[in-house]
């Protein structure tokens, strides 16, 4: 069966095909790019919290949350 | 980062530098979902032409001093953020005279339009570089016209094509 017409049941109201995950990946991309740009910088600490926790060094921004 | 744009905005205020707009990745991430990146670029313009063989910045650097900024490297820390600023060149000129006014926590900044964005991307190549281009091409609203203008002018469209084949 071609990839594009299997469905994948994650759930009983959510099924799948392929090319629907990635649409929806891309969605959600799109979405966080909407995204007021204070939630953003946000994250963004967050993210380089994340980063150090994992590299063990690495800048955190110190700024007012 | 409110505080770090407020003292680059008395930079402006203080005639130490004529406009600056947000670049980089911080721009980038302004048009796309958050990612990681670590320093705010600066691109500043200043009463100096570009034509001067030296570009004396340090009446900048002097000011931030003063006032206990230190260097980290090649960025001087803002604040709790680790700045850099970039001497703007005629493309960066252009784009800082362009770029979008915006309000962060209620202070006044500017970031540079994606177009220009792109375009100083481009030129600068690099993976990280194609790799922003393309988190824009896909999550931002470019103006496609404005963006083949852009290119045009600074002979650029060349590293578009390139960039376009992969």
């Amino acid at each position: 069966m071609k990839e594009d017409k299997q469905k994948i049941i994650f759930d009983k109201d959510k099924i799948r095909t392929r090319k629907e995950i990635f649409e929806g990946k891309e969605r959600f991309h799109k979405e966080q790019a909407k995204l007021p740009f204070e939630e953003k910088i946000k994250i963004l600490v967050e993210l380089q919290k994340i980063a150090r926790s994992i590299k063990g060094k690495g800048i955190v921004w110190e700024i007012e949350e | 980062m409110r505080e770090a744009i407020q003292v680059i905005n008395e930079l402006k205020e203080k005639g130490l530098i004529k406009d600056y707009a947000i670049g980089g990745g911080i721009a980038t991430l302004f048009y796309t979902e958050p990612f990681l990146t670590y320093d705010l670029d600066i691109f500043i313009l200043t009463e100096t032409t570009s034509t001067q063989t030296i570009i004396d910045l340090s009446p900048i650097f002097e000011y931030l001093k003063q006032k206990g900024y230190t260097w980290k490297g090649e960025h001087i820390l803002i604040e709790g953020v680790p700045v850099q600023f970039i001497y703007a060149d005629e493309l960066e000129k252009e784009a800082v005279e362009k770029a979008r006014i915006v309000e962060y926590e209620g202070v006044k900044t500017k970031v540079i339009a994606p177009e220009y964005l792109i375009a100083i991307l481009l030129r600068a190549g690099r993976k990280k570089d194609r790799e922003k281009v393309e988190k824009l091409l896909q999550e931002a609203e470019i103006d496609m016209k404005e963006l083949q203008d852009i290119l045009d002018k600074f002979g650029l469209r060349e590293r578009s094509e390139s960039y376009e084949r992969g």
